[in-house]
């Protein structure tokens, strides 16, 4: 994945301008350079498959009607994943507001539980398939968790952003996104360790 | 190292940067060490999910994009163009309204002025009586002859 940081390109600035000005074609160049971080960023976030298409879509758009704003002084990758977070953390919150509406049979649903993932991780295995395992209960935490803890995990444990960076998106001061992180990481490992206890 | 101490800092600090006293509380604890396992299963975890296949967009993503932001753009512009026409639609009627009502309804109230209506049926008569004293003065006495004043032939009779 390419650098939040990187070089200002005078291509993509004369791009961003053209945007700025309307331009839909000059937009539709920078959609072609930044769709790939769009859709990793949102399916990361969501995680749902069907769904990333369409999100990104809506990031995009709405991106478009805000270029105006943007002001260059953060890197164009940072203000689009500002925005892409924003959705996405929008989305996240009406998913939680609404109750599910999909079916899952027993056996799927027997296998789905976080619980049944504890029980495999148990199990003596292979690397591979522990690490599957780990894999899959992750992210069935993940999905539990609260669309704020969500966000600064996914940003700094699976994008690899540093805290800086994870700042300049949420607009948040390092310190506060530091003690944002300690708490998300430590809320999940109690999520973690409860379901063990559970068993 | 107390316990509690000793955790805040496995959940800040990112792997393997562990102080010695770090990592020899955690060598005789086992209640920390078993939270470090789990705190380095959490990462595993996380690394993993880091690595799966992310969908990737379809071809012709960017250009069907386009596409939506010019119908978007064109509809936004005919919904504006709704908008405002609709508006004068409303206050062309609104105004009507206003004008018949005007015109129809008598004023009410204990002090009554002249309506709209009034003033208009009364313009005739001040038309003819403003006519009166632009006509000329032969006109005037033509018309006195032909048909004298009711008050006049009384007059006329007195010795």
């Amino acid at each position: 994945m390419e650098p939040y940081r990187a070089e200002r390109d005078p291509q993509e600035v004369a791009w961003i301008r053209g945007a700025q000005r309307g331009d839909r074609e000059a937009f539709g160049h920078l959609v072609e350079r930044y769709q790939k971080r769009v859709f990793s960023q949102v399916f990361r976030l969501v995680r749902r498959r069907e769904e990333v298409e369409d999100l990104a879509q809506e990031v995009l758009v709405k991106a478009f009607r805000a270029i105006r704003s943007y002001d260059f002084r953060s890197s164009f990758g940072t203000w689009l994943a500002r925005v892409a977070v924003n959705h996405c953390y929008d989305f996240l919150r009406r998913e939680r507001a609404q109750p599910a509406t999909f079916s899952v049979s027993p056996g799927d649903r027997d296998a789905a539980q976080p619980t049944a993932l504890v029980d495999k991780l148990e199990a003596p295995g292979q690397d591979p398939e522990r690490q599957a395992v780990l894999r899959d209960l992750v992210g069935k935490l993940l999905e539990r968790a609260p669309a704020d803890d969500r966000v600064i995990l996914v940003l700094k444990e699976m994008e690899g952003l540093s805290v800086e960076e994870i700042g300049e998106i949420l607009e948040l001061r390092p310190g506060t996104v530091k003690v944002r992180l300690f708490r998300a990481r430590k809320r999940m490992l109690e999520n973690w360790r409860s379901l063990r206890q559970e068993r | 190292m107390r316990c509690e101490d000793a955790r805040t800092i496995l959940v800040e600090v990112e792997g393997g940067e562990r102080s010695a006293a770090l990592r020899e509380h955690v060598a005789v604890c086992p209640a920390c060490r078993a939270y470090a396992n789990d705190l380095e299963g959490l990462r595993i975890g996380f690394r993993a999910l880091a690595a799966q296949s992310v969908p990737e967009p379809s071809w012709g993503f960017a250009a069907r994009l386009v596409r939506r932001l010019d119908v978007e753009e064109w509809s936004r512009g005919a919904d504006f163009l709704e908008q405002v026409g609709r508006r004068v639609v409303y206050a062309a009627g609104l105004l009507t309204l206003l004008l018949l009502l005007a015109l129809v309804l008598p004023a009410s109230g204990p002090l009554r002025g002249p309506t709209a209506s009034e003033l208009y049926w009364a313009q005739p008569d001040t038309a003819t009586l403003a006519n009166y004293s632009i006509l000329p003065d032969e006109t005037l006495e033509s018309r006195e002859l032909n048909s004298p004043a009711p008050n006049s032939s009384g007059a006329k009779g007195k010795p």
